[in-house]
């Protein structure tokens, strides 16, 4: 019995991450069609009023453009069961290639920048949340606020420019090193943006540790531990901070997602060859089918994040195992 | 409570996890991104990093019309003819050129012991195949329309070619030297040179990452006199500009070439050498001959006299460049002060409008591009500000690149404000535009019989003085018809570290001197 | 897809809020959020009253890259035009834009909640899907595709700003309505015969309007970092009208030799975000049950 169920939920929800999947396909296929210029006018500029009908044509062939929409949507995803994510003409490498090289990139920047994350907001949270209204906390709500309110750009732009300039520090002046080819340049290149891209999501962190200490503390169950003798210091790092993990894990799920495609501004002004960047050479280009497939991998990424946050979140809930 | 801290340490193992994975997938599939470490050791001249927005959208030199990727593939490959630092035509892969009296045979002589570097010898077959190659129109190489006037190409014996021409064409030479001109090996294809570049030119392609960087390594094998000196060139992508002044402040890159005048007084301000050079290219606010009003040449001459070119190169691009006439290249130069009203004059603008029955004023849809170049919509802002005051009122629409170039290819538009690439040689450069048969002819709408022959008569003759004398004569036509109200040129910035030497900017923005630069 | 742990908790009391709202002066954040942003609203409304000192968007060549004096309150830019103008017209502007796309992505996403939670079924199952899909699509590439697609102006701005931020609109309306769908009063609403429109004007929507307006401000202060995001890659506002974006993205490469370019714009996008914020939070003390008296 409780198998079927379990099973039915699986299912439906596979059934509806694929729905969206196949939604995310049609919606950046369409879009991309509704941009102005194609990749002729892209590359040629207003070169392209001098080309002939039948150079016109030679090109519309070399980029498949002079296929049917329908049938441009249907071969691009046919294809992409096949592993197939289709060709970038500008690198002269498959997307799959092309991905390969920097969804790793984006991911090791949204990993590193969520543990900075991390590392900012539980203890300035668990800070605020230890004596309300005191000057830690107005501290605490301090350092969220900047998070929240500091653009990225603002913030990237600054610190590169001061530390370039005041300093000589510039790791990501040079060649981007990938972690395994030169770890510490690697790491050294990384700081900076995800600095930038944590300060930024520690504030969210922050503000939920707090809450949820907040709310927790005032459960009862703490309250009887706390009857019972618990150290406080222990009921601090173990009981509260354990029951406050669920919406803190929830919410870097969710910051984790955002950070996929969030990051291109940053990767941008870092020059870090991550996927967002990707994604924004692709529009610029009009390369459609690096676009199409890019933006179908970070979606695909997020859905599955999603399901993990909520898998974790299942099996560290109390009250959902509970029940 | 152990659930808890194990749920815990689940959550660093998975970041672990994906760290890890990352790490096998970056390692798996990069290459050697290593940068040539710019150290004077190892070779004569060192290696170079060039910082640079974007990498080449294309390797395929026929179809290159990307900045980024013309300069790439112009250190890569090699032209019958070249150009010089003053923009002479000078012998490349050719050693020397004859014309017949006629003018309608034009025969090559190529250079001895010239390798690809693959390692097959160029010869006379290599050439014919590239031109006829570009000539193709299922090619849809950039620079076909260059080639109009070449019936055929005969190739006699492997040191000689021999081109036969419908008409004279004292322009060709000079169209030969562009990179889209490019000669390729007859035993290469177009999908193998897009991955494996082969060239006779003086760098070779050691490395590419795409969008990160690409990597030139010196042609030992290169015919030329200068033989580069570097041991390699890393063209380094960093999107950002003023992220490229701080990386050459860092001193981790050590040339870029910039074109707005703020990074380069950035640049200036963070101690690097930076060096002005006048550029060919032009601004120019473009009217369209078949819309509307502006068929009538009085409603042109309007605009022509209403519009006080200084102003417009003070305000929106800061004062950095030169009123100019039609004609940019330096040999042929036109005079801007000979224009209809030289400077601005409101009366005679108001008097042309009212000849044009158009006293109450006109309106002009004005396209303008967005972004791809930094002083469009500046220059859009001060020229509708001045014409407002003659009644001529300029609607603004501000475009998108892709959008732009879509109605500019359409000819949809009254007017366009554009920036315009120039050639050293003047038919080349608008004789596409403004003779009847012209490629660009349908976007410009306008052309005259007498243009027409004038531009056949500038092809006619290779004297140099008559051709310049003629030319005039296409300026003062084009001025005085005013098809195009043409606006100034502006500079490129080349910032260089205190260790680069030799290197020597152009005015068509080559980079081509790459190869007698040193790294110390 | 995606089940969040939602709050289905109904805000009790309906037409109290306007009476609630007072409470807003009492919160210390939202007291601070409406005095800062009370003071940008007049900076910036006098760019609409034509009260600046300098027209944002003229040029004057001879006072280019002019620091902070007394004539240029905040100095000039690379094109001698007045900073302190630019910024206040840049505020008005940034404003507008993220007020139209909040106000059009909480009518949408509201409705679209609504209806979702009210009628459920094939409603329920469409809407849930193209929100799950402009979930799964990177918010910022979103903006900045569909900026591409039209002529660029304000407007268009505004609405590809909007779309993103619909589903979130759609998300947090929809679980409170379904658990109203089934309070004793809605279904005795039902009984007598209502129909279905009437009882979603009259009993559910007033009813969340104050999680509606929650997110309002919250997803305001978003709409403006997105619009300053979408000019700092040059999709945003187009110039010359200012925008403090791209503002700040023209200073970048200024900043070494003119500070000033960089300072005012950063400084003030960061207030009108912490202003928003602030108001947002004293927004959240005062109507969301859940915070209430816990402070």
């Amino acid at each position: 019995m409780l198998q079927t169920v379990i099973h039915n939920r699986i299912a439906r929800r596979l059934v509806s991450m694929i729905g969206t999947l196949f939604g995310v396909a049609v919606f950046v296929f369409i879009m991309l069609r509704a941009i102005p210029g194609d990749q002729i006018t892209a590359g040629l500029g207003t070169e392209a009023a001098a080309l002939s009908p039948a150079q016109q044509e030679a090109l519309q062939r070399y980029y498949g453009l002079d296929q049917s929409l329908f049938t441009q949507f249907f071969s691009w995803l046919g294809n992409l069961f096949t592993g197939n994510l289709g060709y970038s003409a500008r690198a002269q490498q498959s997307v799959l290639d092309l991905t390969l090289h920097s969804l790793p990139v984006t991911i090791e920047l949204a990993v590193l920048s969520i543990i900075l994350a991390l590392l900012i907001g539980i203890p300035l949270g668990m800070l605020a949340a230890s004596r309300p209204e005191s000057p830690r906390d107005v501290f605490g709500q301090f350092v969220s606020l900047a998070g929240l309110s500091v653009p990225a750009f603002l913030l990237a732009t600054t610190l590169l420019s001061v530390f370039a300039s005041s300093f000589g520090f510039n790791p990501n002046g040079q060649g981007y090193a990938t972690l395994t080819g030169d770890p510490v340049l690697n790491l050294q290149q990384m700081l900076m943006p995800a600095l930038v891209l944590g300060f930024g999501i520690a504030a969210p962190i922050l503000r939920t540790t707090r809450a949820a200490v907040l709310e927790v503390r005032s459960d009862d169950f703490v309250r009887t531990a706390r009857a019972k003798g618990v150290p406080p210091r222990r009921l601090q790092t173990k009981h509260v901070l354990g029951n406050a993990l669920v919406p803190i894990v929830t919410m870097t799920g969710l910051q984790f997602g955002y950070l996929l495609g969030g990051a291109v501004v940053v990767e941008q002004i870092f020059s870090v060859p991550g996927i967002g960047r990707q994604v924004l050479l692709g529009i610029q280009q009009k390369e459609y089918a690096v676009v199409q497939s890019t933006v179908l991998v970070i979606a695909l990424t997020f859905v599955i994040v999603n399901l993990l946050t909520d898998v974790l979140y299942r099996v560290i809930d109390p009250r959902v195992r509970a029940s | 409570m152990w659930h808890r801290s194990r749920s815990a340490r689940g959550v660093l193992l998975a970041v672990g996890v994906a760290t890890a994975a990352s790490a096998t997938l970056t390692g798996c599939s990069s290459p050697a991104t290593q940068a040539p470490k710019p150290s004077a050791a190892g070779g004569t001249g060192g290696a170079l990093v060039v910082g640079v927005t974007s990498d080449p959208d294309t390797l395929f030199p026929w179809k290159a019309t990307q900045f980024q990727a013309v300069n790439v593939l112009q250190n890569i490959y090699g032209t019958l003819t070249e150009f010089d630092k003053d923009l002479n035509t000078v012998p490349g892969l050719a050693t020397s050129w004859k014309t017949s009296k006629d003018g309608r045979t034009l025969t090559f002589t190529l250079r001895d012991g010239v390798t690809f570097s693959d390692g097959s010898a160029f010869d006379s077959k290599d050439v014919k195949f590239s031109l006829d190659k570009i000539k193709d129109e299922a090619t849809a190489a950039v620079a076909s329309a260059s080639l109009a006037s070449v019936t055929s190409v005969d190739a006699p014996d492997p040191k000689t070619v021999v081109l036969h021409l419908s008409a004279p064409d004292a322009a060709l030479p000079s169209n030969l030297a562009v990179v889209n001109m490019a000669i390729l090996s007859s035993d290469d294809t177009e999908a193998s040179l897009n991955t494996v570049p082969d060239g006779t030119g003086p760098f070779v392609l050691k490395n590419r990452v795409p969008s990160q960087s690409l990597t030139l390594a010196r042609n030992d094998k290169y015919w030329g006199d200068d033989r580069p000196k570097l041991d390699g060139i890393e063209f380094r992508v960093i999107p950002d500009e003023s992220s490229i002044v701080s990386a050459m402040q860092s001193g981790n890159v050590q040339l870029a070439v910039f074109d707005d005048p703020l990074v380069a007084r950035t640049a200036e301000a963070a101690r690097l050498t930076v060096a002005k050079t006048p550029q060919l290219s032009y601004h120019a606010l473009q009217l369209n001959g078949r819309r509307g009003d502006l068929g009538d040449l009085n409603v042109r001459l309007a605009v022509q006299c209403a519009i006080d070119r200084k102003q417009v190169l003070d305000t929106a691009a800061l004062g950095e460049g030169t009123v100019t006439g039609p004609i940019t290249a330096p040999a042929f130069k036109s005079n801007p002060d000979q224009r209809p009203c030289p400077t601005r004059d409101l009366g005679k603008a108001a008097e042309y409008l009212g000849k044009a029955g158009k006293g109450s004023g006109v309106t002009i849809k004005t396209i303008v591009s967005q972004g791809s170049y930094s002083t469009s919509v500046n220059e859009a802002q001060n020229l509708k500000a001045q014409l407002a005051e003659a009644k001529i009122n300029l609607d603004l629409e501000v475009l998108e690149s892709g959008a732009y170039v879509d109605r500019w290819v359409a000819g949809d538009f009254d007017a366009a404000v554009a920036l315009n690439g120039g050639r050293p040689d003047p038919d080349g450069m608008y004789s596409r535009y403004f003779t009847s048969t012209g490629n660009l002819n349908k976007v410009t709408g306008y052309s005259s019989p007498e243009l027409d022959k004038l531009f056949a008569a500038g092809k006619a003759t290779t004297d140099q003085n008559e051709r310049k004398a003629i030319y005039d004569k296409v300026s003062a036509e084009l001025e005085n018809n005013a098809p195009w109200i043409w606006l100034f040129t502006s500079y490129t910035y080349t910032a260089t570290t205190s260790q680069v030497q030799g290197f020597i900017p152009m005015a068509n923005g080559s980079l081509q001197y790459l190869r007698t630069t040193a790294v110390n | 897809m995606t089940d969040f742990p939602q709050t289905a908790q109904i805000p009790p009391g309906t037409r109290r809020s306007a009476h609630r709202l007072r409470g807003l002066f009492r919160s210390p954040s939202g007291l601070t959020g409406l005095i800062i942003l009370g003071v940008l609203a007049i900076v910036s409304l006098s760019s609409f009253l034509d009260l600046l000192p300098y027209d944002p968007i003229a040029q004057n060549p001879p006072a280019r890259l002019v620091p902070p004096s007394s004539e240029h309150l905040l100095g000039t830019d690379q094109f001698g035009r007045d900073i302190f103008s630019r910024v206040a017209a840049g505020v008005a502007s940034s404003a507008m834009i993220s007020v139209i796309a909040v106000a059009f992505s909480a009518v949408i996403g509201t409705m679209g909640g609504l209806v979702a939670g009210f009628y459920r079924g094939f409603a329920d199952g469409v809407i849930g899907g193209v929100t799950n899909v402009l979930f799964a699509f990177p918010p910022l590439l979103l903006a900045l595709s569909l900026a591409s697609v039209f002529d660029r102006n304000r407007f268009t701005v505004a609405v590809a700003i909007a779309v993103v931020y619909v589903p979130i609109f759609i998300r947090v309306t929809r679980g409170p309505v379904l658990s109203l769908r089934e309070i004793e009063y809605v279904k005795a609403a039902r009984s007598t015969g209502q129909s279905r429109v009437m009882i979603m004007m009259r009993h559910v929507l007033p009813n969340i309007t104050s999680i509606v307006i929650i997110q309002v401000a919250l997803s305001l202060s978003w709409a403006v970092l997105t619009e300053a995001s979408l000019s700092f890659l040059g999709l945003g506002t187009p110039p010359p009208s200012p925008s403090l974006g791209s503002m700040i993205f023209e200073a970048r490469i200024l900043v070494s030799i003119a500070p000033w370019t960089m300072i005012a714009p950063g400084v003030v996008v960061v207030l009108l975000v912490v202003g928003l914020n602030l108001l947002g939070d004293g927004l959240r003390d005062t109507l969301d049950p859940r915070n209430r008296g816990k402070r």
